[in-house]
């Protein structure tokens, strides 16, 4: 106790804390009288005062003496009082150094005061001095009220995690903002000066303040054109999450304006008015949170830029804090109306796209250059199988080889600028951005840009520090495969012989080629014709092997080409420094410099025997024969990869584990896809994860993945698969085994090895086969399981192929939110993949489509659209009701259109009133951030999931369902109508998440009332199963539902079960005609309450059934419940402790 | 001022966990009697009566072997803690098992007091529990298990080599299980409860 009174004494609130504290003890010890208790507290409390006070006063001695004779009451009013002093000092040295330079002195600083944190340059000394200087305030302690700025020049990591509790919301900012602002002698922007390691997350908070004081600021400070020193402003705008949310209509006004901030207005501020205009079409409808949706449906923004809006828009969500939501797949939920927004431009949203995985692979070089080679062996498969056989022929039989090494001159760049004839003298770079912030990567620069020390693998800002007028194009990857595919058309052409190294890099064995004899001439062919069909110049080496052609293109570039004949070669290698040949890196070339080796002539000083020693067998062999000049690779070998995945770590930032088993089931189908692509199949998988280290920064690069901790599990299985749902579920369970917060990852990657070679994927066909027998079977649309692959190709390849695709994306991306479960979402795709019928509109989405949109919808559906809206209308009916009609006329098997329509009366009446009341209290529960608005849509096309099969499963033997493997059951019970599964479940799998139970059963209504049968008796307050047992007409129901409020409603049941035991005995038994409701609904209650405890709570499980058997004692009905849920209990605890509960009695 | 480093609600949860396991296991201990009762003296902790081992090798042990779990349990791995009693041929006789989920990905300031409200009824119900257990027969003697997610990476931290796999043997029948107590509260889950033999255990 004493520990924590010393500790807060520093804070002002320390009063607050301490009679907290204290209270607490209070409250707690109940053998103490409160009297004495209170007494020792003031004893306490004075003591731990003295004490502190007498250290401040020997600070502060020398200066003045009042504080001695201040009587103060505590500790509070103690620092008020020395805040006041330091004030007055600060005051008073302030008049004097503005009287004695006057002429410097401007009140530039006007209106600010400053609070250092920590250890600065220049010292808070100093800083201290410039504000005394130029009229602004330095405040000691920190004070939300009077601090404006917080200046400091690093933040540990855990005040940048709480950077709200740290800073209050104020701008935190470098010392060299008050520097520059004395030397420009005005008040700059503290924007651009904000800390580095915030300068991702502070932008949200500069952005809307920004804005929404600089009218005011305008009219008060014209010196100041943003002048962020407004500290109600702040404080108003930044108490809560919720209270920016409701300020943001208003911002709507002043966005107009902010395009007029002149003067100071930076790259941050164009992009934070960005930001707000974007938002303006959310704001309007009321829902800040979805702000990210609806965006680029509006704006062609760059790319990164536009990430970069997301990012800040995104921190307007109340509950994201520091922790940068980029990868939001997850914001994708519940939006149908974002991709039906904005297809046009999908490409440009990396986030909001839940296909990020794709579409990052679909912007990535490395990608670009990993995945060439399948298309490569796909173009030209009988030259790649055709010359090995040859090659080894003539091996043999001719001694002299030749070989020819061409390489495009840096192919990324000229490839884009060949259309560009004005630049080809100009220093341009390859980037997949530029955004002025300059964090990109340069990933390959033309000669004219080398010259000025630009290489790849450069920050943008740094090249352009070195060459400011460099031009920085965009990747264009059809450009590259075009200028590719011609490349190698031109190589084959001339020579049977080539093994490609990469997109732009070829070896060709020209041995045997009878072009008169001289590889050079050959040579200087091939590079002509590149030239010209191309646009891009090329290189080529010729030597006798590889390794030398390889090192001879080198000497050749740019755009020319070298012989070396082996009669030269030593002469070549002996000043050639090792770094040269291929092989050694960074880190063999230390080492080897560490001996002293420079050259390759210096490393033919060294033995074979000392080599291999020295850096093992295959290395050292290598160095030995490499610095010889001695090659034995043939050309045309390409090598078998061994392994097949994908890795991002690139913008990987998750909010929670769903958005990160979102993201891994996107990757798994990367990785399938690839499988599938090369034809193989793997039986050994890796996750690799990158954990962000412990003390790592927020990376330079942007959205980078910084220092990293690697990670991987790796696990096999007896047989090889491509298949997306194995992939699933074994990244998965991998993931499972890291235990790791996922807020730390910074990347994911999978890696398939082991691998075999698909033998016509018979195996995934069946299952596959068998799934879409079971939905074909209980689907009353026969067409649509036919159209089963096409719908997944559709799905996978293209996302804009006209409003369906988009439609069946949407659907899809909402049921992988309902329970991440991919064969679910795949049964929705099977379904949704033809044009979906009328009846299976969402009225809601309809309504809120833009026009153009509606109108093109219109037009397929034939014009019933605007008939079915308005029927809808005129009727005044919920978005509800559509959904629940449409799944009750797919139980009728009622398909066509007009038919849905007139069912659509008498269907209402029955179904609504259930329906609403289920959507109403489900959903909330469910969607984690889903707009009310969207909302609908979720159990619409989870009504349209579950109807599939209808009551097909009376047929189905649970015995039979046990016996059947994991996969196929969880298949089958996937497709099974929700209230039969319920019970099957509870005998086969216990763990249905109870949520996606709760929302499955809703849309069962079979009709008669015993067979509805609500599965979330607990949810809400008062649990539902109170309100049912108020209006039940059995007795002890009715009691119990009494008790519940008796009991404080604290829902949870032993409470209840307590007072409920002192009911005399003929109440429990009354009526004998509600028995098997009442026997039947207790059961259900039961069942559902320990599903609900199990996990976290066996000591209330232990109570009540205790409680119960006391009351089987006295009641028949209890008995019979007791022993009709009695061996699920039992179950429940084998399953998740390892053994039976044990109840005693103890009376 | 706020200027006190705020550790992670990871670590502060799992300090206080292992600080409370300590004195749990003290306490079970003392109510099994293994120990003279002269072996214990009553200490205040969290505001209730506890007893805490004087002798020096048996307060360390329990000490060490808490403190050694306090990276994995920081980690989320520890799952089950176990303070086994078993008889001469290492068969168990009673098992008090504490439960623990503590949440990774909590992420605000912990509020200390709550958690010690809840952690104080266990070390309360504890101390009145004795009725639940079993008599223990006359030269048993006891360890500390710790049951973990996933076995630990052996560099981890030197801590590890305190663990050792244990070589105490299991029932063959699931155990009856006796809740004692639970809590569940964000960011920490305890439940302790005790495991008996089931009836039909065979008998050696």
């Amino acid at each position: 106790m004493s520990l924590d009174l010393s500790r807060s004494a520093n804070s002002s609130g320390s009063q607050r804390s301490k009679r907290g504290f204290n209270n607490n003890n209070n409250s707690t010890s109940s053998n103490r009288s409160s009297n004495s208790n209170d007494s020792n507290k003031k004893k306490k409390v004075s003591q731990k005062t003295l004490g502190v006070a007498w250290g401040a006063n020997s600070i502060s001695s020398s200066r003045s003496s009042s504080f001695r004779k201040s009587p103060f009451s505590d500790f509070g009013s103690y620092m008020v009082e020395k805040n006041r002093k330091l004030q007055n000092q600060f005051d008073v040295e302030a008049s004097a150094s503005s009287h004695s330079d006057s002429g410097s002195g401007k009140p530039i600083f006007h209106g600010v005061s400053i609070f250092v944190d920590g250890f600065t340059v220049p010292s808070s000394q100093e800083l201290r001095g410039y504000m005394l200087k130029h009229g602004g305030r330095l405040e000691n302690y920190f004070s939300r009220r009077r601090v404006t700025h917080i200046i400091c020049s690093n933040l540990p990591d855990s005040k940048i995690k709480n950077l709200r509790s740290f800073s209050g919301g104020l701008p935190v900012v470098k010392p060299m903002w008050i520097l520059d602002s004395v030397a420009a002698n005005k008040l700059l922007s503290w924007v651009p000066y904000q800390l580095d390691q915030l300068a991702n997350n502070q932008p949200k908070l500069s952005a809307f303040f920004a804005l929404k004081s600089s009218p005011q600021s305008q009219d008060a400070l014209p010196c100041a054109p943003v002048c962020p020193g407004n500290p109600e402003a702040e404080d108003s705008s930044f108490k809560g999450g919720t209270s920016v949310d409701a300020s943001f209509s208003d911002v709507g006004e002043p966005v107009e304006h902010s395009g007029l901030i002149s003067g100071e207005s930076n790259n941050l501020m164009n992009k934070n008015s960005n930001v707000s205009l974007l938002e303006e079409p959310a704001s309007s409808c009321g829902k800040p949170s979805e702000v990210t949706m609806t965006k680029p449906s509006n704006f062609d923004v760059e790319d990164e830029s536009s990430v970069r809006n997301e990012l800040q828009s995104s921190h307007y969500q109340p509950s994201a804090l520091v922790s940068s939501n980029f990868m939001d797949i997850h914001n994708m939920k519940g939006s149908p109306s974002s991709t039906v927004g904005g297809p046009s431009n999908q490409h440009h949203s990396t986030l909001e796209d839940p296909n990020f995985v794709e579409n990052y692979f679909k912007n990535s070089r490395l990608h670009f250059i990993g995945t060439w080679r399948n298309r490569y062996r796909k173009r030209f498969p009988s030259f790649s199988n055709g010359f090995k056989f040859t090659s080894s022929n003539t091996k043999a039989s001719a001694p002299k080889t030749a070989v020819i090494h061409v390489d495009m001159d840096c192919f990324f760049v000229s490839v884009v600028i060949r259309s560009h004839p004005e630049m080809q003298d100009k220093p341009v770079a390859v980037c997949h951005s530029d955004n002025p912030k300059g964090t990109a990567e340069i990933s390959s620069a033309n000669y004219p840009a080398r010259d000025y020390g630009v290489r790849a693998g450069m920050f943008v800002r740094d090249a352009k520090a070195l060459c400011p007028h460099l031009v920085i194009f965009p990747y264009n990857f059809e450009a590259y495969e075009e200028v590719a595919d011609q490349f190698y058309n031109i190589l084959h052409k001339h020579c049977n012989k080539v093994q490609a190294v990469s997109c732009d890099e070829a070896f060709l064995d020209v041995t045997d080629t009878d072009t008169e004899g001289d590889p050079q001439l050959l040579a200087s062919t091939i590079r002509k014709e590149i030239l010209e069909t191309t646009g891009c110049t090329a290189s080529a080496g010729i030597a006798e092997n590889m390794l030398m052609a390889r090192l001879a293109t080198r000497t050749a570039k740019p755009d020319g080409q070298c012989c070396i004949p082996p009669e030269r070669a030593d002469d070549y290698l002996s000043q050639l420094p090792i770094k040269a040949l291929p092989g050694i890196g960074h880190v063999l070339e230390e080492k080897l410099k560490k001996q002293n080796v420079w050259t390759c002539g210096q490393l033919r000083m060294i033995s074979k025997d000392s080599l291999q020693k020295d850096f093992g067998t295959k290395t050292g062999e290598m160095l030995w024969n490499y610095s010889r000049g001695v090659d034995n690779r043939l050309v045309g070998v390409i090598q078998e990869s061994k392994s097949i995945g994908a890795e991002v770590n690139w913008g990987v930032r998750f909010k929670d584990v769903k958005d990160c088993q979102n993201f891994l089931s996107n990757l798994c189908k990367e990785v399938s896809l690839r499988l599938q692509g090369c034809g193989v199949k793997g039986r050994t998988f890796t996750l690799k994860i990158k954990k962000r280290r412990k003390d790592a920064e927020e990376p330079a690069k942007y959205m980078g993945c910084g220092e990293c901790e690697n990670l991987s599990h790796s696990t096999t299985v007896p047989v090889a698969t491509d298949d997306v749902e194995v992939l699933q579920r074994i990244s998965k369970q991998l993931f499972g085994t890291f235990h790791l917060d996922v807020k730390e990852i910074r990347g994911l990657g999978l890696q398939v090895s082991r691998l075999e070679s698909a033998d016509n994927s018979k195996q995934a066909f069946e299952r596959n086969s068998l799934k879409s027998w079971l939905i074909s079977a209980s689907a009353s649309t026969k067409e649509l399981w036919s159209n089963d692959s096409t719908a997944k190709d559709r799905f996978n390849i293209g996302q804009g192929d006209g409003v369906s695709g988009q439609t069946c994306a949407n659907s899809v991306g909402l049921s992988i939110e309902m329970d991440n479960n991919m064969s679910d979402s795949e049964a929705c795709l099977n379904q949704v993949s033809e044009l979906p019928p009328l009846c299976h509109l969402d009225m809601g989405v309809l309504e809120s489509l833009p026009p153009e949109l509606f109108s093109e919808l219109n037009e397929i559906y034939g014009r019933k659209l605007v008939d079915l809206i308005a029927k809808n209308k005129g009727k005044s009916v919920s978005i509800s009701g559509s959904s629940s009609t449409h799944s009750h006329a797919r139980v009728e098997g009622a398909m066509n259109e007009g038919q849905a329509v007139l069912l659509f009366d008498p269907v209402l009446h029955n179904e609504i009133p259930v329906e609403k009341k289920h959507i109403s209290e489900e959903v909330p529960a469910v969607l984690v951030s889903g707009a009310e608005s969207y909302s609908v849509a979720i159990p619409a096309s989870c009504l349209e999931k579950t109807d599939l099969m209808p009551s097909s499963l009376s047929q189905v033997d649970v015995t039979v369902l046990q016996q059947l493997p994991e996969e196929l059951k969880a298949d089958i019970l996937e497709v099974l109508p929700a209230h039969r599964r319920q019970d099957v479940s509870s005998n086969v799998l216990s763990e249905v998440p109870l949520e996606s139970k709760g929302i499955k059963t809703t849309e069962n209504h079979s009709g008669s009332k015993d067979s509805v049968l609500d599965n979330n008796l607990w949810a809400g307050t008062p649990p539902q199963w109170v309100d049912k047992f108020k209006v039940s007409n059995c007795l002890i129901l009715n009691i119990l539902a009494e008790m519940y409020y008796e009991a404080g409603s604290t829902g949870n049941l032993s409470p209840i079960l307590q007072r409920a035991i002192s009911v005399p005995k003929h109440q429990l038994d009354a009526s004998q005609d509600g028995w098997d409701e009442a026997a039947h609904i207790l059961r259900e209650l039961l069942k559902q309450y320990i599903k609900l405890k199990i996990e976290f709570d066996i000591e209330e499980i232990y109570v009540c059934f205790c409680l119960l058997k006391r009351f089987a004692m006295k009641s028949e009905l209890f008995l019979h419940v007791y022993t009709d849920v009695f061996p699920y209990l039992q179950a429940s605890f084998g399953e998740n402790y390892g053994g039976n509960l044990h109840i005693s009695l103890k009376d | 001022m706020e200027r006190r480093d705020i550790q992670s609600p990871q670590g502060e949860t799992a300090r206080i966990l292992v600080e409370f396991l300590e004195v749990a296991i003290s306490s079970i201990v003392f109510l099994k009697g293994v120990y003279p009762a002269g072996a214990f003296e009553r200490r205040r902790y969290m505001n209730v009566v506890v007893q805490r081992a004087r002798h020096p090798q048996l307060r360390d042990y329990i000490h060490s072997a808490v403190s050694a779990l306090l990276p994995f349990i920081q980690k989320g791995l520890v799952e089950r803690v176990a303070v086994i009693f078993f008889d001469i041929d290492c068969i168990p006789v009673e098992r008090f098992v504490f439960k623990l989920t503590v949440n990774q990905s909590y992420g605000s300031k912990l509020e200390e007091a709550d958690l010690e409200f809840s952690l104080r009824s266990f070390l309360i119900k504890l101390s009145v529990s004795e009725s639940l257990t079993r008599v223990l027969p006359h030269d048993c003697r006891w360890e500390i298990t710790a049951y973990f997610r996933s076995l630990p990476q052996a560099s981890t931290s030197k801590d590890a080599e305190l663990w050792i796999p244990s070589d105490t043997r299991l029932w063959q029948q699931p155990p009856l299980l006796t809740p004692i107590k639970s809590m569940n509260s964000e960011p920490l889950c305890v439940q302790l409860y005790l495991e008996h033999p089931s009836s039909c255990e065979p008998k050696p």
